[in-house]
C-alpha cells in the first residue's frame, strides 16, 4: 500500500503543468534598468557574442543582445567578435562577404576559450563558468546575465578619451571599492558599431546589414598593477597613447598575412561609430569582475 | 564535485567487491577505447590535434545479487575525439547506479536510462557514435499492481556532458495488457498506455511570461492479431516557449506528433506501412534551443542504410516539422523455383518520402517582415497551426530502394542494391545555396568462401549526382579469417565533385583481432567531413586523416 502511495504522490507531482495565456509579454517590460549616468559605480557585464557573416543563425544572437540590452540598459556591454575559417573568412571575390573582421585577438581567444568548435553563434557572459560552462548558446545568457548582475563589485572602472582626427589618449582609472587580493588584469579595446556590410541572416544574403560591437583592436592586456594585494580607495590609472591608421593597418596586415583565407579588406574604420571596453578579469578564473564602455569620440 | 562522487563510489564498490567475497553476487563488465592520431591534411579539410592522438574510453561495470543490482561507468575523454562535442573533457563517474526490486516494485536511484512509448515524449538514453548521453540522476520506481499492469514513474536530472541540465524532470507511464489485466483470451492482444512528462525550470525572464512547468503527454495502442500488428501513438506537448527576450524566438504553440504503423507479415512475406505527422516536438531539459538538452526522441522514417554511399547523406528528423511516410516490403521468393533457385532469394523494397508540414507566414515583430514557416507557431501576434495534410509541403528527403540478396551456392553469396535518393541538403544540413541533391546509387556485394575459415568478401558502390558533392565510387575488400583476424581495405573516390581540387581519394586500411571476449582493431585512412545519423538523430563529423586504434572487451 505505501508503494502505491509513493507511486501516485508522484503522479500527483506531474500533474501540475502551467499553460500561460497570452499577451505574453509583460506589460512593463519586465526589469527597470539602473540609472548607469550617475557617478556612483554599478555592476556591468560583458557579453561576448562570437558570430560570424556567413553564419545564418547569428543575427539571432545578436538580437538577443540587443535585447538583453534593451531590459538591463548600459549595464549591459556587447561585444561581437567574429571567428572560424568557416563562418567568419572573406569570400573574395564572390561580390558578398568579401570583408574580413576577423582579428588577431578574436582569433587568439576564440582558441583559448574553445567557442567556435562548439558551433555558432555561442558567447560568454563575463567569462563566467571556465572551463567548463563558459561556453553558452543565446538563450543561455539571460540566466547568467541576472546571476552577474547580482554580484558586488570591487572595482570601479572610469574611461576618459581624449582623441583627435583619429589620434590621442585614452585614459582608464580603476578605483578599488573593496579589499581585494588576487591576480587581477586590465584589458582595453575597441569596438566599431553601425557597420553595414553582408550578412547571411537566415536564408537570406543581406547586403545591408548593421554589424554592431564589433571587435577592432585590444590596446591593453596587461595586470592591473604589479601588486595582487588591493586596499578600498586605492586607485590605479593607464594612460594610452592611440594612432587609429596605425591599429587599422594592423588588422589589413593580419588579414592579408596571417589569417586563414584572408584578404586584407579589413579597413575602413569609422572613428565617430567607435567605442572604448575596459574590463578587469581574474588571470585565475578568467571571470570579469567589471567593464565600462565609452564612446571614443567623446559625443 | 566528481572527485568527490568518484570517491564515495570507489569506497561502495570496494565494499560491494568485499561483501561479493563472501557471497555469490556476479560482477560483469565491458570496457572501450577509441584512439585516433589526427594529421594535418589540406585537401581534405583536416585538422591536426594539438595532442597529436585523442582518447574515448569507457568501463562499465555491473555487479548483481539476487534482487539487487549496482553499477558505475568511469569514462575518460583525454581529449575527446574531434568528432566528439569537445565539453566533454577529462575523466569521471558520471553513471552510477543502485536498484532493486522487492514485491514487484523496482527501485532505482542513482542514474537511469528510460522511455516511455517510443519515447515521442521522453527518451533518456546514450549512443557514444552520436556522443548523446542524457541519462537521467534522480530515483525512479517501477510496479506491477496486478496482472497485465505496469507503472512506472521517475523523477530527475538530465546530463548534459559532465553536469546536469537545470531543469528539474518528472514523469510516470502507465501500460496495459487488456488481455492478461481482464484475463481475456483471444486471438487479438491489445495493449494501451499513457505517458506523461513534466519540467519544471523557474521563469527569470523579466519581459515574457514563461511557463515553469511544461507537460507532455501521450497515449499509445498496440493491437496484435496473427500477422498483423498495429502501434499508433499521439503526443502534445504544451506551451515551451525558448525564453528569450525577444518576441520571435518565444513560441507558445503546443507541439503535436502523431505516429501509426502497421504491419503484416507471414512466412517468406512482410509489408509495414508508416507514418507520422511532427509538429514543434522539440523537448529539452532547459528551455535553451541547444541540441545537449534534448530529452524526447523521434524514430526516424527511413530506412537505415549501412553501406557507405547508401547512407551518405541521411535522412535527419526535423523535431519542428515533417511529414512523413515509409512502405516496407519483404519478399522471399520459394526455394526451387525458377527466380528462387537452390537457395531461394530475398527481396526487400523500401520507400520513404519526408516532407515538411503545411507552409504559411507570420509576421516578425522584430524585423518588421512577414517570413515563411511550416510549423506550429503562437506569439501575441501569431497563431498559426498547419493543416494535418500538407498541401505545398517541400521534399526533405526520398529513398527509393531494391535490395536483392541471393545465396549463389555454398560459396558465394550475393546483395545487390539500387536506390534514388533525393535529399534536401538545405534543410537537412541547415544550408542555404545547395537546394535538393538527387543520387542514383547502386551497390554490389559478393561474399566468397574460399576454404573453411577464409572468406573474401567485396563491395562496389556507385553513386550518380549532379548536386552536392557529385558522383563518388567505392570500392572495398575485406578478408576474414575466422574467428581470430580481419583486413579490409577500401577507396571512397570523389571524382564527380565540381571543384576539380576535391576530387579526392579517401582510403581506410583496417585490421582487426578477436580473441574470446576481447577485440583489438587497428587502422590508417582519410575520412571525409560528413553526417552521420542513428535513428534520425544526426551529427557532423569533421574530416580527419590518422591512425586509430580500437579494444574492446567484456567479462
Amino acid at each position: 500500500m505505501k508503494n502505491i502511495i509513493t507511486l501516485f504522490s508522484f503522479i500527483l507531482i506531474i500533474t501540475s503543468c502551467d499553460v500561460v495565456e497570452g499577451p505574453y509579454l509583460i506589460d512593463d517590460g519586465g526589469a527597470t534598468p539602473v540609472d548607469t549616468s550617475s557617478n556612483t559605480y554599478v555592476k556591468k557585464v560583458l557579453i561576448e557574442d562570437f558570430t560570424g557573416h556567413t553564419c545564418s543563425n547569428c543575427p539571432a544572437a545578436a538580437k538577443e543582445l540587443e535585447a538583453i540590452h534593451d531590459v538591463y540598459g548600459d549595464q549591459i556591454i556587447g561585444m561581437a567578435l567574429h571567428v572560424s575559417t568557416g563562418f567568419a573568412s572573406p569570400h573574395t571575390g564572390s561580390g558578398k562577404y568579401e570583408y574580413d573582421f576577423r582579428t588577431k585577438w578574436g582569433t587568439d581567444w576564440d582558441n583559448f576559450f574553445d567557442i567556435s568548435n562548439s558551433g555558432l553563434p555561442r558567447g560568454m557572459v563575463n567569462r563566467t563558468g571556465y572551463p567548463n560552462e563558459h561556453k553558452l548558446g543565446k538563450n543561455e545568457w539571460l540566466a547568467a546575465v541576472i546571476t552577474e548582475l547580482e554580484k558586488e563589485i570591487d572595482f570601479g572602472i572610469s574611461i576618459a578619451n581624449d582623441i583627435n582626427g583619429g589620434n590621442g589618449t585614452i585614459t582608464i582609472n580603476t578605483e578599488l571599492l573593496n579589499d581585494v587580493n588576487g591576480d587581477y588584469k586590465l584589458v582595453v579595446c575597441l569596438i566599431e558599431s553601425n557597420i553595414i556590410n553582408w550578412q547571411k541572416d537566415g536564408q537570406t544574403d543581406n547586403e545591408f546589414y548593421e554589424h554592431n560591437h564589433a571587435l577592432r583592436t585590444v590596446l591593453s592586456d596587461e595586470s592591473l598593477s604589479t601588486s595582487s594585494s588591493y586596499t578600498s580607495g586605492d586607485n590605479c590609472n593607464k594612460l594610452i597613447s592611440v594612432d587609429l591608421s596605425i591599429l587599422e593597418q594592423y588588422n589589413i596586415d593580419y588579414s592579408a598575412n596571417t589569417a586563414i583565407n584572408g584578404s586584407g579588406n579589413a579597413g575602413g574604420w569609422n572613428a565617430e561609430n567607435m567605442s572604448v571596453i575596459a574590463y578587469i578579469y581574474d588571470n585565475t578564473t578568467q571571470e570579469i569582475m567589471q567593464v565600462e564602455e565609452a564612446h571614443l569620440m567623446n559625443k | 564535485m566528481i572527485k568527490k562522487i568518484s570517491l564515495t563510489l570507489t569506497t561502495a564498490c570496494l565494499t560491494i567487491i568485499c561483501f561479493a567475497q563472501d557471497n555469490i553476487g556476479e560482477f560483469h563488465g565491458d570496457f572501450d577505447l577509441n584512439m585516433q592520431s589526427y594529421q594535418e591534411d589540406e585537401l581534405i579539410g583536416a585538422k591536426a590535434a594539438d595532442e597529436m592522438i585523442l582518447n574515448n574510453a569507457y568501463l562499465n561495470i555491473n555487479y548483481t545479487k539476487g534482487n539487487f543490482a549496482a553499477g558505475l561507468r568511469y569514462e575518460s575523454y583525454l581529449n575527446a575525439l574531434l568528432d566528439f562535442d569537445d565539453d566533454y573533457k577529462g575523466n569521471g563517474i558520471p553513471f552510477r547506479y543502485a536498484t532493486y526490486t522487492i514485491d514487484g516494485l523496482e527501485v532505482t536511484a542513482g542514474n537511469y536510462y528510460e522511455q516511455i512509448g517510443s519515447g515521442l515524449i521522453f527518451r533518456s538514453y546514450e549512443n557514444k557514435g552520436l556522443g548523446v548521453d542524457n541519462a537521467m540522476d534522480g530515483v525512479r520506481l517501477k510496479y506491477s499492481p496486478a496482472k497485465g499492469v505496469y507503472l512506472k514513474t521517475f523523477i530527475g536530472k538530465s546530463r548534459t556532458y559532465f553536469t546536469y541540465a537545470d531543469g528539474i524532470i518528472r514523469g510516470a507511464d502507465a501500460e496495459v495488457n487488456l488481455n492478461e489485466a481482464l484475463n481475456f483470451e483471444s486471438k487479438t492482444r491489445v495493449i494501451i498506455g499513457q505517458g506523461l512528462v513534466s519540467r519544471f525550470q523557474l521563469d527569470i525572464n523579466p519581459k515574457f511570461k514563461l511557463p515553469q512547468n511544461v507537460a507532455a503527454y501521450s497515449s499509445r495502442l498496440n493491437i496484435i492479431n496473427g500477422g498483423w500488428n498495429y502501434s499508433g501513438e499521439y503526443a502534445i506537448k504544451l506551451n515551451d516557449p525558448i525564453g528569450s527576450l525577444t518576441a520571435e524566438e518565444n513560441n507558445y504553440a503546443n507541439g503535436s506528433a502523431l505516429m501509426s504503423n502497421l504491419a503484416y507479415s507471414q512466412r517468406g512475406f512482410g509489408i509495414i506501412a508508416e507514418m507520422h505527422r511532427i509538429d514543434h516536438m522539440e523537448f529539452r531539459s532547459e528551455r535553451a534551443q541547444e541540441k545537449q538538452y534534448i530529452i524526447n526522441y523521434i524514430p526516424t522514417l527511413t530506412k537505415q542504410h549501412t553501406y557507405t554511399l547508401l547512407a551518405l547523406s541521411p535522412c535527419a528528423t526535423q523535431p519542428e516539422g515533417e511529414f512523413g511516410t515509409q512502405v516496407d516490403i519483404f519478399y522471399k521468393i520459394k526455394k526451387g523455383s525458377f527466380l528462387g533457385g537452390k537457395y531461394g532469394t530475398k527481396i526487400t523494397f523500401n520507400f520513404s518520402n519526408i516532407r515538411s508540414l503545411e507552409k504559411g507566414i507570420k509576421y516578425d515583430i522584430d524585423k518588421n517582415e512577414v517570413v515563411e514557416i511550416s510549423n506550429s507557431f503562437k506569439n501575441d501576434y501569431n497563431d498559426f497551426t498547419p493543416k494535418f495534410f500538407s498541401k505545398n509541403g517541400e521534399l526533405f528527403f526520398r529513398d527509393i530502394n531494391l535490395e536483392i540478396y541471393k545465396k549463389i551456392n555454398k560459396k558465394v553469396k550475393a546483395t545487390g542494391i539500387l536506390a534514388k535518393q533525393s535529399y534536401n541538403k538545405d534543410v537537412l544540413e541547415g544550408k542555404t545555396t545547395y537546394g535538393t541533391v538527387e543520387s542514383t546509387i547502386a551497390i554490389a556485394d559478393i561474399s566468397y568462401k574460399i576454404k573453411k575459415g577464409h572468406t573474401v568478401r567485396i563491395e562496389l558502390q556507385e553513386l550518380l549526382a549532379d548536386g552536392g558533392e557529385g558522383s563518388w565510387s567505392m570500392g572495398l575488400i575485406e578478408y576474414t579469417i575466422s574467428p581470430h583476424w580481419f583486413f579490409a581495405v577500401q577507396d571512397m573516390y570523389n571524382w564527380g565533385n565540381h571543384d576539380v581540387k576535391k576530387q579526392l581519394h579517401y582510403v581506410n586500411i583496417n585490421c582487426g583481432f578477436l580473441s574470446g571476449s576481447n577485440r583489438f582493431s587497428i587502422g590508417y585512412g582519410k575520412k571525409r567531413a560528413g553526417i552521420f545519423c542513428v535513428g534520425g538523430v544526426c551529427k557532423e563529423v569533421p574530416s580527419s586523416n590518422g591512425f586509430s586504434l580500437t579494444i574492446s572487451s567484456s567479462f
